[in-house]
């Protein structure tokens, strides 16, 4: 299955693009969240927001073909 | 002893008061607001003499309390008609707390057409001609106050937009660099100002630190432990000071929930990037500016940034919500023309977001095309101008809806609804509907559980909770207001335990109180409770506490979801 994936706010640093470029990834099917930021070596606790389709979900999600994925440490503002 | 000088335009006399009893336990948004209701008529016209303008320093103003010099202003809006506090950092709130002001009131009008401007040292105030100074933007009248009374005085002062009433205008004071962009630009207190003939106030302290505090040990230990909470927090402690606010652009873009082409149907703009707080660091440094930079002296989470322009100018800062409003909210996707935009509007006296949220009412009418960057610039400039086009943008959002027949106003009781979509950020939502200072996200920034999660998650699709969240925020905010504390503690407070608990030690060793959290949560309810009765006053009912009626029609995407929260909800809000 195919999934779009943008890391943003230095966790670009672990995927070596720049932050917000868009990573297109083939992936087995079931292949969650967790094993997502494994494949790239992303320390877990860094990974403060992850949004599939713009929702937040858990790590242990089960990604879809299609999904647009995004990732993101603590960020705020106002 | 605390006192109160009155700046009365009518007579052009100066008046030095005890602080009234009623007023020395409130300081900043407590007191505005609480003076509004006691000396202002509700039904008073905003322009008009009995409308009043107080500036008040927050209740840890001027101590070493990390991040506490923020200023509160107030009167009755001319762009709301309602009561307004609008907030701003910059380095006076400190330097007029440490002159023993708890308040400058602003009253009458003046007898013949002029400007004028007060100075005030710890050798007393006066009031000057000014008229020398009329017609300039702020950042020149600013470097010409500088000049004369020295590099480190404050100045607050009003731009062309103020002078000329416009409701857009907003008042502004320096930074430690001597930018005037550190606004109060919400509600068009400019145009208060202006109307009452004063174009600055020349702030001259010494001490920036030196307020009285009544136990100075307890006083530092717990002002120390504060610092830690917020430099321990993520937020505070790492993102603001590295990103700045804009650091919001991808995640409110990745949401869905970033209003694109003035609040149409999409939640997302592809080009956010371009214009978000990692591009914007990025260019700052390689330009020679800074990502990391504190609005007024001991500001620990130092969100501001230093944005070096092409033309050889320097915006500082560049706020998420101006880089929204001028960017995606304009499809516009270029950050040098959001620096420009932003730089005019602090120049002109303009509020930015409510002319961002009016310039994309504009482009909605065709009057200029949506994207067209050197149309926007234009546009602006004939603010300035003062040209008819020009001031009917200065005028603000909803003006500009009916002036040209567009009924897609993003605006609740006449000010404009910035940066979050309340279709798909609905506790904001519920905050820009409910809260008695019109569309406003920072009244109860509900974005922090919606979208951060920052004090816990409620899901911003879904209807359940939004009251709740909304709610406890609002007080949370009012409270927070009236301290002089900046807002973004709140990532903090809401997430650590210690926070509130350190917040009151503070204010319990300065004063000597013996406070409680309860007691701070009862401020917070009863400064809405008189701003909401001075609304009532004005005439303000339920029907204002509702959003635009095309945030519960149109659905937004990427989620399908309008703002679905019944009125017998949002009349709940204030329940307490
Ligand atoms: S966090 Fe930002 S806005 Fe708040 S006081 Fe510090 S520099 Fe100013």
């Amino acid at each position: 299955m195919s999934i779009e994936l943008r890391v943003y706010t230095g966790l670009e640093k672990y995927t070596g693009t720049r932050y917000g470029e868009l990573i297109k990834l083939e992936l087995a099917e079931g292949t969650t969240i967790r094993e997502l930021i494994e494949q790239y070596k992303i320390p877990e606790q860094e990974v403060f927001s992850s949004l599939v389709n713009g929702l937040h979900k858990s790590l242990d999600t089960v990604l879809q073909d299609g999904d647009r994925v995004a990732l993101f440490p603590p960020v705020g503002g106002g | 002893m605390p006192k109160f000088l009155r700046i009365d335009m009518t007579n052009q006399q100066l008046k030095w008061e005890e602080c009234p009893e009623k007023y020395l336990p409130l300081g900043g948004r407590a007191l505005t607001s609480q003076f509004v209701l006691d000396e202002v008529p509700a039904t008073c016209h905003p322009l008009g003499e009995f409308n009043k303008i107080v500036i008040a320093p927050g209740l840890l103003s001027g101590t070493n309390a990390p991040s506490s010099g923020r200023l509160s202003v107030g009167a009755k809006s001319p762009l709301t008609g309602g009561i307004k506090e609008s907030n701003a950092g910059g380095i006076c709130s400190q330097k007029i707390a440490n002159l023993d002001i708890k308040a400058i009131v602003v009253e009458g009008l003046p007898k013949e057409k002029g400007f004028w401007m007060v100075k005030i040292s710890p050798e007393g105030a006066e009031i000057l001609p000014a008229d020398d100074l009329a017609g300039k933007g702020t950042y020149e009248v600013t470097e010409i106050l500088l000049e004369r009374y020295g590099k480190k005085v404050g100045v607050i002062t009003i731009g062309p937009a103020g002078e000329m009433l416009l409701a857009g205008a907003g008042v502004t004071n320096n930074d430690s660099d001597g930018n005037s962009s550190r606004y109060a630009g919400r509600g068009g207190l400019g145009a208060v100002m202006g109307s009452k003939g004063l174009k600055a106030i020349v702030v001259d302290a010494p001490k920036t630190f030196d307020v009285p505090v009544k136990d100075k040990e307890r006083f530092s230990a717990a002002a120390k432990k504060f610092a830690k909470i917020l430099m321990d927090h993520p937020v505070c402690g790492e993102g603001l000071p590295a990103f700045g606010t804009n650091v919001l652009m991808n995640i409110i873009n990745e949401a869905g929930t970033l209003p694109v082409r003035n609040f149409s149907n999409n939640g997302r703009f592809d080009l956010a990037n371009n214009v978000g707080g990692e591009t914007l660091a990025e260019v700052a440094k390689a330009r020679g500016g800074k990502a990391t930079h504190a609005c007024h002296p001991g500001c620990v989470m130092r969100c501001s940034n230093v944005y070096p322009m092409p033309d050889g100018k320097v915006c500082s800062p560049i706020e998420y919500e101006t880089a929204w409003c001028f960017g995606p909210n304009l499809e516009i996707s270029d950050l040098d023309v959001v620096a420009k935009l932003n730089y005019l509007c602090n120049d002109i006296g303009l509020d930015t977001i409510e002319m961002g949220v009016a310039l994309g009412v504009l482009m909605d009418a065709g009057v200029i095309p949506f994207g067209d960057a050197a149309a926007a610039i234009k546009a602006l400039e004939e603010v300035g101008q003062g040209t008819p086009a020009g001031r009917i943008l200065g005028n603000g959002s909803v003006f500009v809806g009916k002036a040209y027949g567009v009924t897609r106003v993003p605006a609740v009781k006449g000010q404009g609804i910035p940066a979050y979509d309340p279709r798909s950020c609905k506790g904001n939502g519920v905050t820009y509907a409910t809260t008695p200072m019109g569309g406003d996200h920072t009244a109860g920034y509900a974005v922090t559980s919606n979208i951060l999660k920052v004090g816990g998650f409620v899901d911003p699709t879904k209807a359940e909770g939004q009251v709740d969240l909304s709610r406890n925020l609002q007080i949370a905010t009012a409270a927070v207001d009236a301290t002089g504390l900046c807002l973004f503690v709140a990532f903090a407070v809401l997430d650590n335990p210690e926070g509130l608990p350190t917040v009151v030690e503070m204010l319990n060793a300065q004063y000597g109180l013996s406070l409680t959290v309860d007691n701070v949560v009862e401020l917070g309810q009863s400064i809405l409770k008189v701003e909401r009765e001075f609304n009532a006053k004005a005439g303000f009912t339920k029907a204002d506490d509702r959003l635009p009626e095309f945030f519960y029609t149109n659905k937004l995407a990427p989620h399908g979801t309008t703002f679905d929260i019944s009125d017998e909800e949002l009349d709940t809000v204030f329940n307490f």
